[in-house]
């Protein structure tokens, strides 16, 4: 008797167990956060697997936003792609257009028929990047923008108000012109601007003139046609570029952040423009340097409109062909990362915003931003950005070639073989004739 | 009897280089095939929509003017990296064949940088180049007052994946310059001190040409080299930049295929360094064995 008891007691825990493992759903999230980010993202998934049983997600750091993206296109093909991928905000035209994803609103509204979700939960300026034909297509996660650090012990040594940074081109060069020290010997000892030779950088100073990079309202009402890289807001900017390497007040670094942001931490250049996530990073290093660290909106040339900056980063797309639990599952996880808890953590702790007005509020309100101004202004500057295609973002399917394209134009004219005009102009044809090929595949 | 039996075995050989045909076919031949079909189509990313376009990529390919540049600078870093590679080497392989004490120590030393991957070669490379904080411009500055942008500067750009090239594969090119000097006879050395030759003449007329078989597979391989295996080099040290002027065939390849993500463009790409090694490769067998002395 006892023998069946057991027995039965031991059949029972098996069913129970058994069916307790099947109902976990276990889905995939590639994603291309590396370094401390990694483990700010392995937390926050912890946490979720954690907070309940349904869903297990299977966190897996995939190399850089090329090589995910590389990554996802060859498991599409061989029928193994994860649920959730992180792309980076210049592959958004190409997912779009891939065929394989599914629009986070679809995924929230109809698969998984959640009604109490707040679509408007979004910061506008966010939110806006990621609708394309009204829809919202991937959750936005982590964001940045550039803005412009420097060193304020330095700018009071060379006479200049620290509470006033550079607004204009015209300033930005007169700027860097007093605070560069030059030895006795013609070598530089301290530049006044340091900027990484990235397309980034041109892409957001075309649209703080309140530019469009292509045509089509920035490819936004219609397929890009057209790039406008060769018209006067990207070569004005292309043009200043030149001007202060040439003048010997502006270090250029080479392709890339890392010279730059080298060059600027180690005080060889008192000015820079960078990302808004490396806003902590800087914070610490000059702290540890010695020096007190300023940031500001970036320049613009005074006689053009103001427009605004682009929101860059990554965010997060669901792959369709997957079971419908598993559809569900990743809309569960999508939104409990939207939640305000999880958005002021992954905030305070990589430098990207959080992307929800809740999370903002909350951090105004316990007075971080007052105790970390440097923040503030990363967000002033978003937030009062003009409300338009130029600050909405490009959307062009061969994005990363372009970006490519830009970078190779500004080597040229800073190599002096070529005038800023010319080498856009040539930037220009490439990019049309690239955009050409991509749109004929898709007639 | 006995010629019944060795017919009935003829299938042994051919049973036994299977294994070899199967890698072979899977690995190398397969791909190639694949790489000359995925030429004749445009795809697009994801592999949703693929049109037939028939030679359109070769076409396009060698219409542009920054292709043709690119193979122009394929070719001089081919001829440079050999060139100096193996220049160096032999007289490193000579200093290194000397009977002294702790030579052993040497060799490894060396033939280090052959064993560490390009990828860490190229990071060391970025150090030592580097304009603020590098050793090179370090000593430069010292010695002659000068201060060289090595990845900023298209010539010095170029340059520096020039020496991290040969640097990297200095230490495959000694090992078998050594194995080749050791191969001579001392009694061939011995017979010229006799008949009075130099050092130089030594040199000149008995040691190289008795490594010329050296000589000959070494130039193949760091063909080879050079032309596959630099991308590591390229890829941490300049990206190809500035302005292209260290965008070898092989890193132009890559790019058109995982980042501009042209499947067709990337694969005639392939299809035409093939060719284009196997023409040199040709070349090299036919007209390069005449001035080679196997003993």
């Amino acid at each position: 008797m006892k023998k069946t008891v057991l027995l039965v007691l031991v059949s029972l825990c098996f069913i129970v167990s058994f069916s307790a493992a099947a109902e976990e759903v276990t889905i995939d999230f590639w994603h291309a956060m590396g370094g401390h980010n990694l483990e700010v993202v392995n937390t926050l998934v912890e946490e979720f697997n954690n907070s309940q049983d349904q869903v297990e997600v299977k966190a897996q750091y995939t190399g850089s936003y090329n090589d995910t993206l590389t990554k996802t296109q060859s498991a599409v093909q061989t029928g193994t792609a994860p649920n959730i991928i992180q792309i980076y905000e210049i592959g958004t035209q190409m997912m779009l257009d891939s065929g394989i994803i599914m629009p986070i609103e679809d995924l929230g509204k109809e698969v998984a028929g959640d009604n109490s979700f707040d679509w408007d939960k979004f910061l506008v300026p966010v939110s806006n990047y990621y609708t394309i034909d009204g829809k919202l297509n991937s959750m936005p996660f982590n964001s940045s923008t550039p803005i412009l650090y420097y060193d304020r012990d330095a700018f009071e040594e060379a006479g200049l108000d620290p509470n006033r940074p550079p607004q204009t081109f015209a300033e930005l060069k007169e700027y860097a012109r007093k605070l560069t020290i030059k030895n006795d010997d013609g070598t530089v000892e301290r530049y006044g601007f340091t900027l990484g030779i990235v397309g980034w950088f041109v892409e957001q100073m075309v649209a703080n003139q309140d530019a469009t990079l292509v045509n089509n309202d920035n490819g936004r009402s219609a397929r890009a046609t057209a790039s406008n890289l060769n018209e006067e807001a990207a070569v004005r900017f292309v043009k200043l570029w030149k001007e202060m390497v040439d003048e010997g007040i502006m270090l250029n670094p080479g392709r890339g952040w890392d010279g730059a942001n080298q060059a600027f931490a180690s005080g060889r250049a008192a000015m820079l423009i960078e990302s808004t996530s490396s806003v902590a990073g800087f914070t610490e290093n000059a702290k540890v340097a010695g020096f007190e660290l300023g940031t500001g909106f970036l320049p613009r040339p005074a006689s053009a409109n103001r427009g605004g900056v682009i929101i860059g980063g990554a965010s997060l797309w669901t792959i369709a062909d997957h079971p419908e639990e598993e559809l569900k599952a990743t809309w569960e996880f999508l939104k409990w990362l939207s939640e305000e808890e999880q958005q002021v953590y992954w905030f305070e702790n990589t430098g990207y915003f959080p992307v929800t007005k809740a999370a903002v509020e909350r951090e105004m309100n316990n007075k971080f931003f007052a105790k970390n101004p440097n923040y503030l202004t990363a967000f002033l500057q978003l937030l009062l950005s003009k409300k338009a295609v130029s600050t909405q973002g490009a959307l062009i399917g061969t994005f990363p070639e372009v970006r490519q394209i830009v970078e190779k134009a500004v080597e040229k004219t800073l190599e002096g073989n070529m005038t800023p005009q010319a080498a856009m102009d040539e930037a220009a044809e490439r990019v049309n004739k690239s955009l050409k090929e991509y749109n004929q595949l898709y007639k | 009897m006995q010629k019944l039996n060795y017919r009935s075995h003829s299938l042994v050989p051919y049973l036994l280089l299977s294994p070899t045909f199967i890698v072979l076919l899977l690995f190398l031949y397969w791909p190639s095939i694949n790489s000359v079909y995925l030429s004749l189509y445009k795809q697009a990313p994801f592999g949703r929509n693929k049109i037939f376009v028939g030679i359109q990529n070769y076409v396009n390919l060698f219409q542009d003017p920054a292709y043709l540049n690119n193979l122009l600078r394929s070719t001089f870093f081919v001829i440079f990296t050999i060139s100096i590679g193996l220049i160096f080497s032999l007289l490193l392989a000579v200093i290194l064949n000397q009977n002294l004490k702790g030579i052993k120590f040497y060799r490894v030393i060396f033939f280090i940088p052959y064993a560490i991957s390009s990828t860490v070669a190229g990071s060391l490379w970025v150090f030592l180049l580097n304009p603020v904080a590098g050793q090179v411009n370090y000593l430069l500055d010292l010695a002659f007052n000068i201060q060289v942008n090595w990845l900023t500067n298209s010539f010095f750009a170029f340059l520096a994946i020039i020496i991290a090239t040969v640097w990297k594969n200095m230490g495959f090119n000694i090992i078998f310059f050594l194995a080749g000097l050791q191969a001579i006879p001392d009694s061939v050395y011995e017979s010229a001190k006799i008949d009075g030759a130099g050092a130089i003449t030594i040199f000149k007329d008995i040691t190289i040409p008795l490594l010329s078989p050296t000589t000959f597979y070494l130039i193949i391989m760091n063909i080879i080299f050079s032309v596959f295996e630099s991308f590591g080099i390229v890829d941490i040290m300049t990206q190809g930049g500035p302005a292209d002027s260290t965008n070898i065939v092989i890193y132009k390849l890559y790019r058109e295929m995982f980042i501009n993500f042209r499947p067709g463009i990337a694969a005639a790409q392939s299809v035409i360094l093939l060719a284009l090694v196997i023409i040199v490769t040709i070349f090299h067998f036919k007209y390069g064995t005449n001035n080679v002395h196997y003993q």
